[in-house]
């Protein structure tokens, strides 16, 4: 990678809301494992059940969280945007994809690849505090969210639970 | 190109004589399971010899109305009265569920591959289901209780959306209640009466791991598609071999018989090849959008 | 010096043996048929296309005509040739016949309060197919597998087919849409039948398949053919071959189409396709059907027709109050992935003769080999080919 796209991933990473304070030394490091990339409408960042091989910053476009089921379709569970990031099953084995992720609109983001990025955790607990602090409060943010989603708040009263 | 044998799994059992033509049955008995469902116990003519093996499924007939698989649910050591559970989802399971005792159903079958209970000796088995999928998997709990011996642990997982609609809640009670069988029960939405798990079913394995041991467990599983597709996960993560997991599908099907086409999954005719198919033979095709 | 036609063998030709005979004799073996019994059944023109009907003599037949195919075109016309069997084949396959687009199963009738079914009288129909070309025969051999191959055997389609005359004709011209030769499906016509025939200029060159073939051909003025006209027939057939411009490369094609199927140029065929389930009327080998049961004005009886149903209605996989393949995407590839892999795991064969009314008969114009080309270009998405 030229030094121009490492500085150009570092100054993206640091306007990304998941690596915003970062130390520089921690967003170098992590560049070796990143490139910036673009994905079209309809095309999957993760599919369910199989190699959960990459994590996402997403920059520009619109992504969506899904589910299919062959009873009732396609299921939209949650979209993302710029400043989310998609993707922690490839943190722990079996490093596989819980959910789809689907590109709405053209999806500019920077990929790491998982691997290369647990060998980098690994090596570096400081850097690994930093990221697992971040994904810990994305998680966190999303289940909170999901619970919100299950009560179903805007049911009619009396309706069925 | 040769076919791929077909797997004991997928040997049919044909209905006697002619497989287009319904036999009349007889509505002897008539039960609501939960809201929606009902349990119908069919009755053949007289001297017509009916046999199945769990997992297998007849066409049902409503005179003028039209004809849908449903599967067996009852026990095949005493296979008739022939117990089906329905559910209400269209036109012609409505039909179906307001039948009362006297009224008359064309039967065709049984059809389809069953529950390999043959494989299953000597394993712990480990059941899962959601929902009304308990109901094609009730036959195989029946045998399995009937041979007890034959197997190791047997291990049932159950999981409905809200308590009061637990099917066969008296016979889960029942179950729970042996020495020979673990049964865990969940719901995906508990409510204050409720004393039981709440979740979805794959977060029973935690509870459940301690009675059967991977490597030499087989397993049987309905439900949803969803559903199976986590489940089969988390059996392959515990070390299951993927060809001793078997899931039964469901789809439109005519004829019953590997001929009208619908029913199709990539190569295979649901009605024919399965609905049981061991999970290595889909392991490609399970998850694919509108396969 | 050509052998007297008049000199007449006493004993039928038999089986494996080659005969020559005058063109117009072609009428007498009609006659012969139809004197046995049978529903004689053969091309004619109706609606400026070849269809099969049933047919009194040759005087029926499409003599003079040509056909000239593209995607989606499909023109007849005369030339100068008073040929035959010059055209290829027309919109309508031999399966209307063995397997009719619409058939009662049964009836049901209310009565002291049970039901009473009565299946609906087997076929007796004896019928006598002219003209079946090599596609088609191929056809028919895998109908057979799929109606009587398998565990449960389709009595009708059975019945039907048990008593069937196959008059089989040799392509001395391939059609533009025409891709048999790279199918392994013709020109050459391979058994069953009953006899085959080669148009050549002045005779039919006549190959005996059977005892029953030899009998009727007994009936018509014929003698042994010349090796001259032997090989001139093989050659004509060879040139068809030669001649043909589509080709649909059968390698690896099973698991080509497995390891697609999130593939997405699918989407790209659903742009164009219009899923009017035309393609699947048309091929020879398609089988799907569905049931539907009706019922009277008084509502004590009611009966089960069968009919064809396609892989392309929306309809066709309505499960528990939704289609399963919603997407034409899906259901174009449902239908090539059909036909041309989960087919060879069902019977063993590829689905596809290579016949080309699909091409023909798309409004859109899309044609099955071009698309398994452009599948070919592109590399898997992932290795998805059930073991």
């Amino acid at each position: 990678m030229s030094a121009e796209t490492v500085a150009d991933l570092v100054t993206r990473l640091e306007q990304h809301p998941f690596t915003q304070g970062f130390p520089t030394s921690a967003l170098d490091k992590l560049t070796q494992a990143a490139t910036l990339q673009t994905f079209q409408p309809g095309t999957f960042l993760l599919r369910e059940g199989r190699d959960a091989d990459h994590f996402y910053l997403l920059l520009q476009g619109q992504a969506a969280i899904e589910l299919y089921l062959p009873e009732r379709g396609v299921i939209r569970l949650q979209t993302v945007g710029p400043g989310d990031v998609v993707g922690w099953s490839w943190l722990l084995p079996p490093y596989r994809a819980a959910f789809d992720v689907t590109v709405i609109n053209t999806v500019q983001a920077i990929t790491f690849d998982a691997a290369r990025l647990r060998r980098l955790l690994d090596d570096d607990p400081t850097l690994a505090a930093h990221f697992l602090r971040r994904l810990v409060a994305v998680i966190a943010q999303r289940v909170h969210a999901t619970r919100l989603q299950l009560i179903d708040m805007y049911a009619v009263k009396g309706g069925r639970p | 190109m040769m076919p791929t044998p077909p797997s004991p799994a997928a040997q049919p059992t044909g209905p006697t004589g002619n497989a287009w033509v319904p036999i009349p049955f007889t509505v002897v008995r008539r039960r609501r399971e939960i809201p929606g469902t009902v349990t119908l116990w069919l009755a053949p003519p007289e001297g017509y010899p009916f046999a199945f093996r769990p997992g297998q499924f007849n066409m049902l007939y409503v005179f003028g109305v039209k004809e849908v698989p449903i599967s067996i649910s009852g026990d095949p050591g005493t296979p008739v009265p022939v117990a089906h559970t329905i559910r209400q989802v269209g036109m012609a399971t409505q039909a179906l569920v307001n039948l009362k005792p006297g009224d008359v159903v064309g039967v065709r079958g049984p059809f389809g591959s069953a529950w390999p209970l043959e494989h299953a000796r000597g394993h712990d088995v480990v059941i899962v289901a959601g929902g009304i999928g308990l109901a094609p998997l009730r036959p195989a709990i029946y045998s399995l209780l009937r041979h007890r011996p034959q197997y190791g642990n047997v291990v049932l997982l159950y999981g409905a959306r809200s308590p009061r609609e637990l099917l066969y809640a008296r016979e889960l009670e029942r179950w729970r209640g042996r020495f020979d069988m673990e049964v865990l029960v969940t719901v995906d939405r508990g409510d204050r009466t409720w004393h039981g798990h709440v979740g979805v079913v794959t977060t029973l394995f935690p509870q459940a791991d301690v009675f059967f041991s991977p490597q030499n467990t087989i397993a049987f599983i309905c439900g949803p598609e969803i559903m199976m597709r986590f489940t089969v996960r988390e059996l392959l993560d515990r070390g299951v071999p993927p060809e001793r997991i078997f899931v039964s599908l469901e789809r439109n099907m005519h004829c019953g018989q590997g001929l009208c086409g619908h029913c199709q999954y990539g190569p295979f005719f649901i009605c024919k090849d399965g609905p049981v198919f061991p999970y290595q033979k889909l392991a490609t095709l399970f998850g694919i959008r509108e396969i | 010096m050509r052998p007297d036609l008049s000199a007449m063998d006493t004993l039928p030709p038999s089986p494996g043996s080659t005969v020559a005979f005058e063109k117009t004799a072609l009428d007498i073996l009609i006659a012969t048929l139809r004197q046995r019994g049978y529903t004689v059944v053969g091309p004619t023109v109706r609606d400026d296309a070849i269809v099969y009907d049933e047919i009194g003599g040759v005087t029926d037949l499409p003599i003079g005509y040509v056909d000239e195919q593209e995607a989606g075109t499909y023109r007849l016309r005369r030339w100068e040739k008073d040929t035959f069997f010059a055209y290829t084949v027309g919109p309508y396959a031999w399966k209307k016949f063995l397997y009719p687009p619409e058939e009662r199963l049964w009836e049901v009738r209310r009565e002291n309060g049970t039901l009473r079914f009565t299946e609906a009288p087997l076929p007796t129909e004896q019928y006598a197919f002219i003209g079946v070309r090599s596609c088609e025969l191929a056809a028919i051999r895998i109908q057979d597998r799929i109606f009587t191959g398998g565990p449960y055997v389709d009595p009708r389609y059975q019945a039907r087919r048990e008593r069937l005359f196959i008059l089989a004709v040799n392509c001395t011209r391939a059609g533009n849409t025409c891709f048999c030769a790279s199918v392994g499906s013709g020109p050459q016509a391979e058994g069953p039948y009953d006899i085959a025939l080669t148009e050549l200029d002045e005779v039919f060159i006549a190959h005996v398949g059977s005892v029953l073939g030899g009998q009727i051909l007994a009936e018509v003025p014929h003698r042994p053919a010349t090796e001259e006209e032997r090989a001139a027939a093989a050659e004509r057939v060879q040139a068809t071959a030669r001649t043909m411009r589509r080709a649909l490369d059968t390698t690896d094609l099973r698991d080509l189409l497995f390891n697609h199927q999130e593939h997405p140029h699918w989407e790209d065929v659903a742009t164009r396709c219009l899923a009017c389930t035309n393609c699947t009327l048309v091929c020879p080998t398609c089988f799907c059907f569905s049931v539907e049961d009706l019922t009277d004005l008084q509502g004590e009886s009611a009966w089960r027709v069968r009919r064809w149903d396609s892989c392309f209605s929306q309809a066709f996989t309505y499960t528990a109050g939704r289609p399963a393949r919603q997407s034409i995407a899906s259901r174009y590839r449902q239908w090539l992935t059909h036909k041309l892999a989960g087919w060879v795991d069902q019977f063993g064969v590829l689905g596809c003769v290579g016949c080309g009314r699909c091409i023909t008969w798309c409004p859109a114009q899309i044609d099955i080999t071009e698309e398994v080309a452009r599948l070919r270009e592109q590399p898997p998405q992932t290795e998805r080919s059930p073991s």
